[in-house]
């Protein structure tokens, strides 16, 4: 029971963070929970406005996007791993094979 | 007393979002990684505790399912796997901080400012609906993971089906990802 302006603020605020994270941090698991707090921030406007024009709309996109969120993650921890057993490092910036 | 506890209910959303960007913040800033897991863990009981605000009973359970009892799980143990103590030294942010940091502050700034009225006003009024064929007599609003279900299998299933696909190519993708090379 929040205004619809604050929800928003609140989770622009979130998703910002989220946004810095991703590209600010050197460590591929930060970024991975970076990208995660985005999502969660999207839900958090999926929740509220279902909450603001009275639909339950919002609440099934917001439970679709929890999956979603669980499967990237799955694949995203699986690539850290897999990258650390090759490279021996989770920095971003020494993984530049592409770089040419 | 009574009137400042239900003005602090009143506005357990904006107080626990609050809460939980401040913990992020503490994520994306600490040094070692399990603190930013642990950080990310408080954020997500947070973000529990807002939709539990919004009348989202089911969706702040499987939240605190789903991200305190899964993914938190996960995300320790690949920082157990990979042996963090290794990256101590050096610094933890990357050479574009200086330019995306003033950047991301500027964007919430932008939008602070288009959006800045009615930071603590105007609650809504309705509880939650469901079109009356689909809802047939249901009490919605007392009923949450009725409704939920209700409003998921009669429009949603599409993706919902998808979304079942999607999580068996993401098991097998993570498993074979992550299996070690037979040398």
């Amino acid at each position: 029971m929040a205004s619809p302006n604050a929800v928003l603020l609140i989770s622009f605020l979130l998703f910002s963070i989220g946004i810095a994270g991703v590209l600010i941090r050197r460590n591929a698991l930060v970024i991975l929970m970076c990208i995660e707090l985005m999502l969660n921030a999207a839900n958090l406007n999926f929740v509220s406005m279902a909450r603001h024009s009275g639909t339950v709309g919002g609440h099934s996109i917001a439970l679709l996007v929890m999956g979603y969120a669980a499967a990237e993650v799955a694949v995203g921890l699986a690539l850290v791993v897999a990258l650390y057993r090759k490279r021996e490092t989770i920095k971003v910036d020494d993984i530049n094979l592409l770089k040419g | 007393m009574d009137s400042f506890l239900a003005s602090i209910g009143q506005h357990l959303f904006v107080i626990f979002g609050l809460i939980a960007c401040a913990s992020a913040a503490v994520m994306i800033f600490s040094r070692s990684a399990v603190h930013s897991v642990l950080a990310f863990l408080f954020a997500m009981l947070c973000v529990s505790v807002c939709y539990f605000a919004q009348q989202a009973e089911f969706l702040g359970v499987a939240q605190l399912l789903v991200y305190a009892g899964g993914i938190v799980v996960l995300f320790l143990f690949v920082v157990m796997l990979v042996e963090l103590s290794k990256f101590k030294e050096g610094g933890i942010f990357q050479a574009q901080a200086k330019v995306a940091i003033p950047l991301v502050l500027a964007a919430f700034g932008l939008f602070a400012f288009f959006f800045r009225q009615a930071l603590f006003a105007a609650p809504a009024k309705d509880a939650l609906t469901l079109p009356a064929e689909i809802s047939g007599g249901l009490d919605v609003a007392a009923n949450n993971a009725q409704a939920v279900s209700r409003g998921l299998f009669s429009g949603w299933l599409l993706p919902f089906e998808i979304l079942s696909v999607i999580l068996l190519v993401a098991l097998v993708g993570a498993i074979v990802l992550a299996k070690a090379e037979r040398a």
